[in-house]
């Protein structure tokens, strides 16, 4: 059971880490944005996993809701495709 | 953009099983450290140690009980940070006024309906985990930050105007986030008050009685232990980060009819 835990922590950091790639390397900053909350998740759920649950729950709302929130409002008001 | 796609559903899909698993193991995994350094062992022994008060701070959560109380002035600087931010934010989009009918009536039915449901919920987790503060993970930050979460969701869901129509104001949240502001400070200052009075050493930011100050905050509500200052800390920082970050969110994503005076109002300085 020791391994179980390990390896959804490698899981999450490795989808992680292909999600920034994707929201860098994205056109489209809504699309970006996205993949940033899919990064914030992995990570979430790796301080889970690693026990600090207080983190979570600061983690959770502040990338998922409040950071894409501000986000995308910025978009709204500049522009939404780069490049 | 095929790749992305599959990236995508195979992602999601990994989500879901891992949030199904964290979920199962309920937060404390096999992951436990068989071996804890000494001052994660002084913590452990000292957070609830109700036969040597003058070293402990009554609270079942280490975590919160680090943040409020064995390291509090660290955490008031770190709130101030934030309220900075928002009092920049407001006072740079000075002179805005809210105002209805600019159009826009939300999202669609599903969405609203989905929101109906889940907006309870929302915030009785964000109370939940603010006045649980002491006894379970989590506090104020956390706690507000859910309920700020609530307002952006139902702003985006049901439209601005939709809140405006209910009263929602930066006035009164302003109103709300100094409160709470106050309601920290006072809660920092309340037994170097009652020490003055009383004639007795007391420090800034006391919550049990220590050596040579043997004041102490009231530590128990009814048969619920309290932490002594670590309940009104949670609760009062949850009131000002929901009303602060709302705050913020309003002003934000104020449209262009409502920002025009306080555009205008800029030309005055030049």
């Amino acid at each position: 059971m020791e391994i179980l835990p390990l390896l959804i922590a490698a899981v999450a950091a490795v989808l992680s880490v292909i999600s920034t790639y994707l929201a860098v390397r994205a056109n489209d900053m809504l699309n970006a944005v996205i993949f940033s909350a899919l990064q914030s998740t992995a990570y979430a759920i790796m301080f889970y996993v690693f026990m600090a649950p207080d983190i979570v729950l600061v983690y959770v709302p502040v990338s998922v809701g409040i950071l894409p929130a501000v986000t995308i409002l910025l978009i709204k008001k500049t522009e939404r495709y780069e490049g | 953009m095929k790749v992305q796609e599959v990236v995508i559903a195979v992602s999601v899909a990994a989500m879901a099983l891992l949030l199904a698993y964290a979920v199962e193991i309920g937060g404390l995994g096999p992951i436990a450290p068989h071996r804890i350094r000494d001052l994660a062992v002084a913590y452990l022994i000292n957070t609830y140690n109700p036969w040597n008060i003058t070293l402990s701070s009554l609270s079942l959560e280490a975590v919160t009980a680090i943040v409020w109380d064995y390291r509090g002035i660290d955490t008031f600087f770190e709130t101030s940070v934030l309220f900075v931010a928002i009092v920049g934010v407001t006072s740079l989009l000075r002179g805005f006024s809210e105002k209805t009918g600019l159009g826009g009536a939300g999202l669609s039915e599903i969405v609203k309906t989905s929101t109906r449901i889940l907006a309870p919920l929302i915030l009785v987790a964000g109370i939940a985990i603010a006045l649980h503060g002491h006894l379970t993970p989590g506090g104020g930050f956390q706690g507000g930050s859910f309920i700020a979460v609530l307002f952006i969701l139902l702003s985006v869901a049901f439209s601005l105007d939709y809140a405006v129509k209910l009263g929602v104001s930066s006035r009164k949240l302003l109103a709300l986030r100094s409160s709470g502001l106050i309601g920290i400070l006072a809660t920092s200052l309340a037994l170097l008050v009652a020490g003055l009075l009383l004639g007795v050493n007391s420090y800034i930011f006391q919550n049990m009685a220590r050596e040579g100050a043997p004041l102490s905050m009231p530590s128990w509500l009814l048969d619920r232990p309290t932490g002594g200052t670590l309940l009104w800390f949670n609760t009062f920082e949850a009131l000002a980060v929901a009303a602060g970050i709302s705050l913020a969110f309003l002003v934000l994503s104020l449209r262009e009819e409502e920002m025009k005076e306080a555009l205008g109002q800029g030309e005055w300085y030049e």
